[in-house]
């Protein structure tokens, strides 16, 4: 069986993790404690990957980060390569459509922390920074690992948008679920069929973590 | 005396909405005063204020002569700039880290090496040894006001704040701590402001109380002035005085002697020298220890201060004495309370529906303005 | 260490449970221990698989219909010269539109040579490009549908009419020569108004041969090349509809501007005596050029 797709979803997962998660914390925490009115609207922005069909997100992304595009022009121009029909597409397409999986479990997790512990570490002394990183955090640490985890399967899985941003290139953005895909169309059905199953096995492990995290979580007493 | 007044919390607040506040007290070095009133009094709101958790429309703190907060120079200071030692109402522990590692969050101003030290020392304090690599989810609730308080000390903070510390444990393990809270007085040497709506714990514990209604202070003073001489009927009302009448001031006080005040039919000798002209109408109110009863079925001996007779009205037990409430010549509706020990009420056979006869004594019995 | 009491369930359940609790626990202490180590790890398998190692094989773009000739060529060229070429397979169309996008592939083999044309007048390709096959189509009919496939669609009309014609695939005439193939030829027989609302769309020639033989359509119209493996057309029957019902499938490959050496190298054996055989094999037709 050749391992790229796999390893190319791997890749991209871990990569998607690595910087959307801290940049969701960030997110996730500002959300969870602001009371700027406004506030509703940036929800729904984070959540709209959720609703949008999946063309719909592709399309606009290849509108925003194409070669003819100011974003992809520039990036083009800095990097010496371009964003749609690479990995660094997909990686930029992944963060998007992860936002919802990654800051609404976070944000329900700082939520949870309660409002007087919080107060009672800004009179211990702590800044807002060691608040977040010495007290926040780790009391946000279940809905972390939710985010990571989901983040994490879900790229692994998802099919419309990076077919759109990154098109079917083998070794380059052919991840494991379009490899599923062109497989099917190659009347190769027995290599599609193992690497449905790989699929499906870390999915499913995966949603178990984040079950028993979950449980593990609530009873994390005061 | 000035020295430490200086030294000490000298707070002005003024807001109208949300929570209506006018609120103004001072408390030097290591005084303690106690907070004192009804639930939604502004009390809490006050101590947040205190801390840097909420902010005034209008007024200023000032903490040994630093500006912590003033709306007229715009000066603000944000909790961890005004080093306070915050007890909350639910303790607000870290739930995630020990006992010791809760206090060591909180010294950040003490070099890394005595940090432990220093923490072990606190917790000792207040009788937590042994427990210090304990979380919170595994001490009782008496076991975590402890550690709530040595991580407030443990700020090394110039104002100590307290805020319902007691509320959330049962009869017993409360005795306990305020005896241990007394005990650690003379180690704080900083201002403390303890807020409370239990009178009983706020006259044992606080040096001075403070009395709010609605967000207002009414009356500063130690407990015993309070209770001997509230500023209005209000006051009286909020510390739990039971016995509050309406009366009218027949002889205005003399150099040498009180006055005299007209109230149910019979005027009544009072020691104290109120300003207040004849014919001025006021309130009045006499603590109950101050009213004594006369010994049933033997004759009158003579003249007894302020005689007043009535009906027993309810007799209520309240462990070792008897709360009598007396209707006066039979009213139900006016009635005087005082407390008589078992003892008493067995030997006069006091039961509900019998006559007595009570005395208040003339220094007992404190003037204010009439209730409006 | 909170976790909640046990039950009097199953002893079996039960001993998954602790087991779990216990490895939990032990990767819970690794963690919190192994913290930084356990970052390093990750960080290292981020970038062991790193994107741009020095010889990459180039991106060949190929019409669906080459899925298995082309592969076989490739093999061949692999065990000639060791070179390596990763092939995508999809629609004409479709290949094109990502090329003008800046789609990376150095080699564009359609099956229509419009699209190459429209390419080489955007000035992304080298030349004009070589004219490789022609291609034909045929009708396909799975054995259980019960039509008999024929060149002039007789049975496949009464199909319609009786109604045992419910599905019929082609490949998306929009953006796949074969699909516009199929619909000229169904237009020349009259049939295209009739079959129009039966219609499957393949999203390229592949999966409309997967749609045609899959049982739940009653057929369609497919490469010749695709019809000829026997994976595809067992279980089905199907006839070679005649060149003259759709304009030529005139099969155009293309090397890009900037097609490295092994680009080339493949290109130039796709014209060798050994791949054109394979070619043949496949049902295409050859022409000179």
């Amino acid at each position: 069986m050749d391992w790229t797709p796999l390893e190319l979803s791997l890749r991209l997962a871990l990569w998607t993790c690595a910087l959307l998660i801290p940049l969701a914390a960030i997110c996730a925490r500002w959300l969870a404690w602001s009371r700027w009115r406004g506030k509703v609207l940036l929800e729904a922005l984070v959540a709209l990957p959720l609703v949008l069909p999946p063309t719909v997100l592709g399309y606009y992304l290849l509108l925003s980060l194409g070669g003819d595009s100011l974003l992809g022009g520039w990036y083009q121009s800095l990097v010496g390569r371009q964003l749609v029909f690479n990995f660094d597409g997909l990686l930029v397409a992944a963060i998007i459509f992860n936002l919802p999986f990654a800051v609404q479990p976070l944000q329900r997790a700082f939520e949870g922390v309660p409002q007087d512990v919080r107060e009672a570490a800004w009179c211990a002394g702590l800044s807002a920074w060691r608040t977040f990183w010495k007290v926040e955090l780790p009391l946000a640490w279940p809905g972390l690992v939710t985010a990571l985890t989901l983040s994490f399967v879900h790229t692994l899985g998802e099919f419309g948008v990076v077919l759109m941003v990154g098109g079917s290139i083998p070794a380059k953005t052919q991840t494991l679920s379009i490899a599923i895909y062109d497989r099917v169309q190659a009347f190769d059905d027995a290599g599609a069929g193992r690497m449905s199953a790989i699929l499906l096995g870390i999915a499913f492990s995966a949603v178990v973590l984040v079950y028993l995290l979950s449980r593990r979580g609530t009873a994390l007493g005061r | 005396m000035a020295d430490n007044r200086i030294n000490g919390l000298e707070v002005r607040l003024q807001q109208h909405s949300p929570i209506p506040l006018a609120a103004e007290f001072h408390c030097a070095r290591g005084e303690m005063l106690a907070i004192v009133g009804p639930s939604g009094s502004g009390k809490t709101t006050i101590l947040r204020m205190l801390a840097g958790l909420a902010r005034p429309t209008d007024g200023s703190i000032h903490s040994a002569g630093e500006p912590w907060l003033d709306t007229r120079t715009g000066v603000f200071c944000k909790p961890r700039q005004r080093r306070v030692g915050y007890v909350f109402q639910d303790y607000a522990l870290f739930p995630h880290m020990s006992a010791l590692g809760n206090l060591t969050l909180a010294m950040g101003h003490v070099p890394q090496g005595q940090r432990r030290q220093r923490a072990l020392e606190l917790l000792d304090m207040v009788n937590l040894s042994g427990l210090e690599s304990l979380h919170p989810g595994q001490l009782s609730g008496g076991q975590r006001q402890r550690v709530a308080v040595a991580r407030a000390l443990a700020r090394d903070p110039s104002v100590l704040l307290l805020d319902e510390p007691f509320a959330a444990v049962d009869q017993v393990t409360r005795r306990k701590l305020h005896l241990e809270l007394a005990a650690l007085r003379d180690r704080l040497l900083m201002p403390t402001l303890l807020v409370t709506h239990d009178l009983e714990e706020a006259a044992a514990l606080a040096d001075r109380i403070c009395v709010i209604h609605h967000g207002e202070t009414l009356q500063t003073s130690t407990p015993e002035v309070l209770f001997r001489h509230p500023h209005s009927a209000l006051v009286a009302r909020l510390m739990g005085m039971r016995n509050i009448f309406q009366a009218q001031v027949v002889e205005p006080a003399d150099a040498g002697r009180g006055c005299r005040i007209h109230w149910q039919g019979r005027d009544l000798e009072v020691a104290e020298r109120a300003g207040f002209a004849p014919g001025d109408p006021v309130s009045w109110t006499i603590p109950a220890s101050k009213v004594l009863m006369h010994r049933r079925g033997r004759p009158s001996r003579g003249e007894h201060e302020n005689p007043v007779s009535g009906i027993a009205g309810e007799l209520t037990h309240l462990g070792d004495e008897i709360l009598v409430n007396l209707w006066v010549d039979g009213d139900p509706k006016t009635w005087l309370s005082f407390f008589i020990s078992h003892h008493v009420a067995e030997r006069n056979d006091v039961r509900a529906g019998v006559e007595l006869a009570v005395s208040l004594l003339a220094d007992g019995i404190h003037l204010m303005a009439p209730e409006a | 260490m909170l976790m909640s009491s046990a039950h009097q369930a199953n002893p079996a359940s039960e001993k998954v449970k602790s087991f779990v609790c216990r490895l939990w626990r032990r990767c819970s202490r690794v963690c919190k221990y192994a913290g930084r180590p356990c970052l390093a790890l990750v960080l290292a398998a981020l970038f062991s698989i790193s994107p741009a190692s020095a010889a990459v094989p180039p991106a060949v773009a190929a019409a669906a219909d080459l899925q298995f000739a082309l592969t076989e060529i490739a093999a061949r060229f692999e065990a000639k010269t060791g070179q390596v070429v990763r092939l995508s397979f999809g629609s004409s169309g479709n290949f094109q539109r990502q090329i003008l996008q800046g789609a990376p592939f150095e080699l564009f083999l359609s099956a229509d040579e419009a699209y190459v044309e429209t390419l080489a007048k955007a000035g992304v390709t080298r030349d004009g490009g070589r004219l490789y096959a022609l291609g034909r189509i045929v009708l396909m009919v799975p054995k259980v549908a019960g039509i008999s496939p024929d060149v002039n669609f007789k049975d496949l009309r009464r199909a319609i009419e009786d109604g045992r014609l419910r599905r019929f695939a082609i490949a998306n005439p929009e953006h796949a020569p074969y699909g516009r193939a199929a619909r000229e030829a169904l237009q020349q027989a009259g049939l295209w108004t009739l079959i129009k609302p039966y219609l499957v769309l393949g999203e390229n020639a592949a999966q409309a041969a997967r749609f045609a033989v899959s049982g739940s359509t009653q057929g369609g119209i497919i490469p010749y090349s695709l019809a000829l493996v026997p994976v595809v057309s067992k279980g089905s029957r199907y006839v070679l509809l005649p060149a003259s019902m759709h304009r030529p499938l005139r099969q155009r490959m293309v090397l890009m501007r900037h097609a490295g050496p092994v680009a080339q190298a493949f290109y130039a054996y796709i014209q060798t005596a050994q791949a054109r055989k394979i070619l043949v094999r496949f049902g295409f037709q050859l022409h000179g050029d």
